[in-house]
């Protein structure tokens, strides 16, 4: 694609959000909506540089962020370990798949009161409840990019001298990194959402805390600034994760 | 004629939950806690929960809510992701849009849509419809994307219109794509259910859940816990079902693990 056909793109994608801002802003200027239920755009986005500028709140984000990192570097080796040994082993694959099968659709958040009672109010049940519904996006996506590895890849290695061992990780690993990370992308994006719902639900601190206590006293403006902070931290995480990918992914055919 | 290694690996999903359960059961016993009932109490419970004609009404309206808000986004959204697939123009328009939404948890947009339109039906319901909607919209749109260039063609010269080919030939060579997006769309209709009943107190399957972990009925929650968890395996396998009657022709042939000999 050209360059200018990209500035196009952008600036295409670009009106659908002009247009929301616009449409909330006038909702608000034809009174259609009160302000105290819908504010303003610019009031909202004036709170937002406020709020992000003050030190409290950047220890609500970190602590999000702390969660949401933690959980998901647990729910990606775990995924990529057990989707590779169930890819490569029998025995394991007996077991893993039926797991994952009754495991998968289970709606996690439903576990969370057991989470809970489990490991108690603090950083641990968030964790956990992050990294368990980031787990299954991420295994799936590796077993489906490791079982799909060309046998005859793993033949050649083997007639080279390669150890078992050694194909796992230098053959099989890298040939399933495209769908890895696709899965690994899917598995972010759950996590923001979770790490969210989890705060908000019991929480006295991060994101979730801060929306949660906005809606307790009805503050509206205060209301949308977590939100579009986690759109924010959902959209710059994502972006890392594409630099990454690319990073990884040289030398693949297509990215 | 079934073999026996068939039986075992139809069976191999009940097995496996009841491998879950056995070992939720030494746990709890291990563990002594006051707060974590064995698996037996739980399951105990479940009677209790289902014989009761209010919590059965409740657990109904859940079901209502995500049926009719996963239909109303799926028939919205496979439209929408195809067209997006096929022409560069409707991508580039909706797709910044809908990476800014994507991470945003839907049910953190009760609070506000119970403001502006009440604690009701019609609330859950939107916020199911668009808890739904985008991986069904992302997993068609990646699906569209992929249609061969060539079919279209041959497709163009027999004299289909773009209509016939987006209904005859895009359709069904992205719905193996398209229904892994509904899938998923349908664990996330269920908790968004679950949450948004957390948030708005009033009635539904997450109400009971909730408010039982709150009065401090730790059986109530386990077995609500169940509950819910089995309506995800079965939705899950219905569904399963289903896929499997209609793209059979693409069903990925990766039984086997790799062979290292």
């Amino acid at each position: 694609m050209t360059t200018r056909a990209i500035s196009v793109d952008i600036a295409l994608g670009l009106v659908p959000l002009a247009l929301l801002v616009l449409l909330w802003q006038g909702l608000v200027s034809f009174g259609y909506a009160p302000p105290t239920l819908l504010p303003p755009p610019g009031l909202v986005f004036m709170r937002l540089i406020n709020r992000l500028s003050t030190f409290t709140y950047q220890q609500e984000i970190a602590a999000t962020l702390f969660r949401l990192f933690t959980g998901f570097l647990v729910a990606v080796l775990l995924g990529v370990g057990i989707g590779l040994a169930a890819a490569v082993s029998r025995p394991v694959n007996a077991i893993v798949r039926p797991m994952v099968r009754v495991l998968a659709p289970l709606p996690k958040v439903a576990l969370y009161p057991a989470l809970l009672l489990l490991l108690g109010f603090g950083h641990e049940s968030k964790i956990m409840l992050v990294a368990a519904d980031a787990l299954f996006p991420i295994l799936l996506s590796t077993y489906y990019g490791a079982s799909t590895v060309e046998q005859k890849l793993i033949w050649s290695a083997l007639a080279a001298g390669t150890s078992p061992r050694d194909v796992v990780f230098k053959v099989v690993l890298p040939a399933a990194a495209p769908s890895i990370l696709t899965g690994c992308r899917i598995g972010l994006v759950i996590s923001c959402i979770v790490v969210f719902l989890a705060e908000m639900i019991t929480s006295t601190d991060g994101l979730g805390h801060v929306l949660v206590t906005a809606a307790r006293t009805f503050q509206a403006v205060d209301m949308f600034v977590p939100l579009i902070t986690i759109s924010l931290l959902g959209l710059s995480l994502n972006g890392l994760l594409q630099i990454l990918r690319t990073y990884l992914l040289r030398g693949f055919p297509e990215v | 004629m079934i073999s026996a290694k068939d039986i075992v690996s139809r069976a191999a999903p009940l097995l496996a939950c009841l491998g879950l359960l056995v070992i939720w059961q030494v746990g709890s016993l291990a563990l002594q806690n006051d707060s974590v009932p064995t698996a037996l109490e739980a399951l105990r419970a479940i009677p209790a929960i289902m014989g009761d004609k209010e919590a059965l009404i409740n657990i109904l309206a859940s079901l209502r809510r995500m049926a009719i808000g996963f239909s109303i986004a799926v028939l919205l959204s496979i439209p929408l992701g195809l067209l997006m697939g096929r022409n560069r123009f409707v991508a580039a328009f909706f797709n910044p849009l809908l990476m800014v939404i994507y991470p945003v948890p839907k049910a953190a947009l009760m609070p506000i849509i119970m403001l502006w339109i009440g604690v009701g039906d019609l609330s859950k319901t939107l916020v199911i419809f668009l808890g739904v909607s985008l991986p069904v919209i992302y997993h068609s749109f990646e699906g569209a994307k992929a249609v061969q260039e060539k079919m279209l063609w041959s497709g163009a010269a027999m004299g289909l219109s773009a209509a016939e080919r987006m209904v005859r030939i895009v359709l069904p060579a992205a719905l193996p794509e398209i229904l892994t997006g509904c899938r998923t769309g349908l664990v996330l209709a269920l908790i968004t259910m679950v949450t948004s009943e957390m948030i708005a107190r009033q009635s539904g399957a997450g109400n009971i859940l909730f408010n039982a972990l709150d009065m401090g009925q730790y059986d109530t929650v386990f077995a609500m816990i169940i509950v819910i968890g089995a309506m995800g395996i079965c939705f899950d396998a219905l569904f399963e079902l289903l896929r499997a009657r209609l793209v059979k022709w693409s069903e990925p042939q990766f039984d086997m693990p790799l062979s290292f000999s």
